[in-house]
């Protein structure tokens, strides 16, 4: 069954004008209905067309270098992380045993964290002690954008999940952390918004999509306190490669 | 752009950065700020080509709405608070900066049909869209605001898009798509 329809919100929804639990409750009402979401794609066109009432001004003549620059250097930053490394002859016999020993201090840290976790207070709370306890697959998201930062997924076969992040720093008020599964051919859908705390830790419950077949990523941002429809803050962390 | 291609974030840049200036210099009011939103704006869109979604909107709305946003925090931030107190803030119409080439004819025509519908609001309509878009207020905020009953806050807001709706229509078609021409 549809809910009333949110008439009176759409406008505002478009100018993101909304409280968070309104704006909430216009998306899920979206999903469903079909005249709604038409309505919000038209006034979407409208909002999108605002700007052009104000006088134009050009912005300065060397913006664009900086940008570029900026761009640039992102990019490189990207390979450093992801791209081949030409390795000295000694290190590539050695990378195996090297690559085997990461994981094992990989696997212990994993558990000296869940220790560490569960022994400080306050911790995660029994429903997600209990997420944790069935069977499913851990995604492992690192800090692309804010180096140090990782974080783990827990997906449980099930369906649910849970989000153990550390390392994020501390928003200010009216910012928020943003769990995305991004898919392929489909809206991104969020998992989660969650705020860290002093020690740069969270513990979240996930609303985990019912099928992760078309996920392509994942990935946190941070945007307004009220969530965003659509993730635009850059990349803090990222599940690279997905799968 | 999602394949990293450089010249596609420069005719990105080329299309539509006068436009993510222009309103970035509204809402913030400050040409440095402007300018820190105009380049997060380009750089979120190149960090977050990848979750880009025809879907969800067209480009000009995604760049728009990350501008709006990036623009609506600085404007919200305390440091930028302290700012505007410091330096009277620019009256609207009147900010610094070059003005721009009014551009190739469809967009003249545009930014005309834009000027009209807007100004064929009435004040207060025009009101709740300006300070609900440029100054960042949740409806509720607006009401207290002006103190008005939130009801009203968002039947005028609605009104508003309603009317705009009507009037640009014939110019941004029903899909909402920027640019074309009837």
């Amino acid at each position: 069954m549809i809910d009333e329809h949110p008439v009176e919100d759409l406008a505002a929804y478009t100018l993101g004008s909304l409280e968070g639990t309104e704006r909430v409750r216009v998306e899920e009402h979206a999903v469903a209905c079909a005249a709604c979401a038409a309505r919000l794609r038209e006034y979407q066109g409208v909002v999108g067309a605002l700007p052009l009432g104000l006088a134009p001004v050009s912005p300065p003549s060397e913006a664009w270098e900086s940008i570029r620059a900026a761009a640039r250097a992102r990019r490189a930053r990207r390979r450093r992380w992801a791209g081949p490394v030409s390795l000295p002859n000694w290190l590539r016999v050695a990378r195996w045993p090297a690559v085997a020993a990461a994981l094992a201090v990989l696997l212990i840290w994993n558990v000296t964290l869940q220790r560490e976790l569960v022994r400080r207070a306050p911790g995660p709370g029994p429903e997600v002690e209990a997420l944790s306890r069935r069977p499913g697959r851990i995604v492992i998201l690192t800090g692309t954008g804010q180096p140090g930062a990782s974080a783990r997924i827990f997906v449980a076969v099930d369906g649910g999940g849970h989000l153990a992040v550390s390392g994020l720093v501390p928003l200010p008020r009216g910012r928020t952390y943003q769990l995305w599964f991004v898919r392929t051919g489909a809206p991104a859908v969020t998992g989660a918004t969650f705020g860290v705390d002093a020690y740069r830790r969270a513990w979240v419950k996930v609303a985990v999509p019912a099928s992760l077949d078309d996920v392509r990523t994942i990935v946190i941002t941070e945007e307004p306190a009220s969530g965003s429809p659509t993730p635009t803050g850059m990349h803090l962390l990222e599940a690279l490669p997905w799968r | 752009m999602r394949l990293g291609d450089e010249t596609a974030l420069e005719a990105l840049y080329a299309r539509y950065g006068g436009l993510v200036f222009t309103l970035a210099l509204r809402i913030v009011g400050d040409p440095e700020l402007a300018r820190e939103v105009l380049q997060d704006t380009f750089l979120r869109s190149w960090d977050g080509r990848e979750t880009y979604d025809p879907r969800r909107g067209r480009v000009p709305w995604w760049l728009m709405g990350i501008a709006r946003n990036r623009a609506v925090d600085l404007l919200r931030s305390r440091p930028h608070q302290a700012r505007l107190r410091e330096q009277e803030r620019l009256p609207s119409g009147a900010h610094a900066g070059e003005p721009a080439h009014p551009g190739t004819a469809d967009a003249v025509v545009l930014r005309r049909a834009v000027t009209d519908a807007l100004e064929r609001l009435s004040g207060a309509q025009r009101e709740a869209i300006e300070l609900a878009y440029y100054g960042g207020l949740t409806q509720a905020e607006i009401a207290r605001h002006l103190g008005q009953p939130l009801g009203t806050i968002k039947s005028r807001t609605r009104e508003a898009m309603e009317r705009l709706r009507s009037l640009l229509e014939p110019r941004i078609g029903r899909t909402g798509k920027i640019g074309t021409t009837p």
